[in-house]
């Protein structure tokens, strides 16, 4: 009688809740590196992904609706990538898709969402140009929006660190062989240029590489005081561990990879002091962002109550609450609609990064602007604001 | 000068990982004509084994480092039998001249996924048993790991060359090379002794894995660009030839510092290509190879 009655009970909830979802799922499409070497920004966007996703759900949904996440790993390469968003467009007809953490990847992916007019919110992804593949005037709309810091504004905050704070006049560049690596040296040499200077030698390497001395010597020799790096956590590492090789220590100043988990594990002690341009600091200096942190934490237990990239994760959580207020604003799930309320978004959108106040626009598909990052550094094994 | 010095002791150390890897190649080669495409993934398994036992991944440190590598070779060993008695005997059996080569590529896809499904396929830090700190020597830095790999990699292969020439099972595993049918007719069990091969090939992959692990990162991937890079020493070098091996792992080593710093790191796996392609031009049996003549 009692099992009897406890499986009615569940049957009965199971009725209830289902009732209370009888309106279909919003789809919402999720793609991102969940293994390899770029996982921890991927794991860390989708954890924030679905912490936003269940405390939106929560409340209700959006129009009635609940939100469904379908995540898909990419492992950070270019065809998953195609072949995902094929699968997410035609298959399970997603509203619109959150993620991507590698610009090669959404490069090459993006213009099947392009053709479908379903919109993609770029939450990691760097690279200049993965906003302005479809701009006009040979395309009338943009489906393409990012609230990550684009590599143009990441690039001069870079190089103002480098030359401006810190007065070096002498830089070496090392970047990796990606299209991540190679567009992000691009605008550091640019960023570079404006101030006059010229780095002193430009080297790259390839993904999985395990000696960097060559690459070193050369900006040794050169007389590097610092070396600005574009690359992703297992080879930064190679770097920071290379120059304890060599005896010869400068300060490592790049893109804000240099905060992901396993350069910080893999680089130790070799680590401390690389500093970064960064959206988001594992540091509650709000209540939002505290509660935040408190939620991850609590809900996905990182090693050490370390979120693996802190800065993907709160992109991916403010992420969700964007496409959320659009959806919202358009009153429908169509996609050309929600490009435009995302153009035209009238509600303020309280995020963890930023508060976004008209985030986007026709022409300025970028939520985060110049002067809303900030320069953080590792200092044992953590990230804090640098000083 | 000092630079020169730098580049050549960095491609010292780079070189003689892959010696160690190509000399594993060879060991089969010349038991079984036949060769252990895993040999990356046997570096690779014991690599992680090692750190599994040495380092915290698995909830240790159970061992200090040095006690973990003969367990760690005992692994090798046995996953040498195992790719031996699952891809390779089968081949030699039905005197199937390609299957092997089929098989043991299947097996070191295999090997990685279970090694990716137990550790992940993220990089790990193997933690170094000494300091980190390095030395000078004529102003080069060096590293004592790296001097460890050296020495330890030359350690291996002359003791390997040392058991095949005084003991009496050495000496069937040369007879087994020399003749294998001669062999088998004087009462050699040559099966046996291609089995041993193996083992005796995946245990110095897996030593070679915990030797150049602390000073790279570990994890499931690191195998393959190890593996084939050793493939190519062993086929500069000779695949019949003990010097050839590490001849030709320090020359693919300088050469690839050497062209990182001197021409463009872009293309700093190119000479060693070239070496490769000329090779097989000219003398296609490696630089120390005996040249062989098959009877038909």
């Amino acid at each position: 009688m009692k099992i009897k009655s406890t499986g009615l009970v569940a049957a009965l909830a199971a009725i209830v809740s289902f009732s209370t979802w009888a309106a279909d799922p919003i789809k919402v499409g999720v793609s991102g590196p969940f293994t390899g070497g770029s996982a921890p920004m991927g794991v860390s966007m989708r954890d924030g992904v679905k912490l936003a996703v269940s405390e939106i759900n929560a409340k209700g949904g959006v129009m009635g609706r609940p939100i469904a996440v379908v995540e898909r790993d990419d492992e950070a390469k270019n065809e998953r990538g195609v072949q995902i968003a094929q699968e997410l467009i035609n298959k399970e007809k997603v509203v619109a898709t959150l993620g991507y953490a590698n610009t090669g990847v959404a490069l090459a992916s993006q213009r099947f969402y392009q053709e479908a007019k379903i919109p993609v919110l770029n939450n990691v992804a760097t690279g200049s140009a993965v906003t302005k593949q479809f701009i006009g005037p040979e395309f009338a709309d943009n489906y393409i929006f990012r609230n990550a810091a684009h590599d143009t504004i990441q690039s001069a905050m870079i190089v103002d660190e480098a030359v401006v704070k810190r007065k070096f006049s002498k830089v070496a560049i090392l970047a990796d062989s990606t299209n991540y690596g190679q567009l992000g040296r691009e605008d550091l040499e640019k960023a570079l240029d404006k101030k006059g200077i010229k780095a002193v030698t430009v080297e790259k390497f390839n993904i999985k590489d395990v000696d960097m001395t060559a690459q070193l010597l050369k900006a040794k020799q050169a007389g590097a005081q610092a070396i600005l790096t574009y690359a992703i956590g297992p080879e930064l590492a190679q770097i920071a561990n290379g120059m304890e090789k060599l005896g010869w220590t400068v300060p490592m100043i790049g893109s804000w990879t240099l905060s992901m988990g396993n350069f910080i594990d893999n680089a130790g002690k070799n680590g401390n002091g690389a500093t970064m341009p960064q959206t988001f600091i594992q540091d509650g200096n709000t209540p939002k962002r505290k509660a935040f942190i408190d939620a991850y934490v609590k809900a996905y237990n990182p090693p050490n109550g370390r979120i693996p990239s802190p800065v993907s994760a709160a992109q991916g959580y403010d992420s969700v609450y964007l496409l959320a207020a659009a959806i919202k604003q358009a009153g429908t799930t169509d996609g050309p609609k929600v490009r435009d309320a995302l153009e035209n978004l009238k509600e303020k959108v309280d995020g963890v990064v930023a508060m976004y106040d008209k985030p986007f626009s026709k022409d300025d598909h970028e939520a985060i602007k110049m002067g809303m990052p900030v320069m953080g550094q590792v200092v044992d094994g953590r990230v804090v604001v640098a000083k | 000068m000092d630079i020169f010095l730098q580049l050549t002791f960095s491609g010292i150390a780079l070189g003689m990982i892959y010696a160690v890897i190509a000399f594993g190649y060879q060991l089969t080669f010349a038991t079984s004509g036949t060769l252990n495409f895993g040999q990356g993934e046997a570096l690779m398994l014991g690599a992680l084994v090692g750190l599994s036992l040495a380092g915290s991944v698995m909830g240790g440190p159970y061992i200090n480092y040095w006690l973990m590598i003969p367990l760690v070779m005992l692994f090798g060993a046995l996953q040498g039998v195992v790719v031996e008695r699952i891809g390779v005997r089968p081949s030699i059996k039905t005197k199937n001249e390609f299957g092997w080569i089929m098989s043991t590529i299947a097996l070191a896809i295999i090997f990685k996924n279970v090694a990716e499904n137990i550790w992940g396929k993220d990089d790990l830090t193997f933690p170094s048993p000494v300091s980190a700190t390095p030395f000078q020597i004529f102003g080069a830095n060096v590293q004592i790991m790296q001097v460890i790999v050296v020495l330890g990699a030359l350690a291996m292969m002359l003791a390997v060359e040392m058991f095949n020439r005084k003991s009496i099972y050495g000496k069937a595993v040369v007879a087994t090379a020399n003749d294998s049918d001669a062999a088998g007719l004087m009462g050699i069990n040559t099966g046996q002794v291609v089995t041993f091969s193996y083992a005796l090939s995946s245990a110095t992959a897996a030593f070679a894995g915990v030797l150049v692990a602390p000073l790279t990162l570990t994890g499931a991937t690191m195998g393959t660009a190890l593996g084939l890079k050793a493939f190519a020493v062993a086929i500069i070098g000779g695949l019949t030839s003990g010097v050839g091996a590490i001849v030709g792992g320090l020359i693919l080593g300088v050469a690839e510092t050497l062209t990182g710093y001197y021409i463009s790191t872009g293309y700093k796996e190119v000479p060693g290509l070239l070496l490769l392609l000329l090779v097989l031009a000219i003398k296609p049996s490696g630089l120390f190879g005996k040249t062989t003549i098959k009877k038909v």
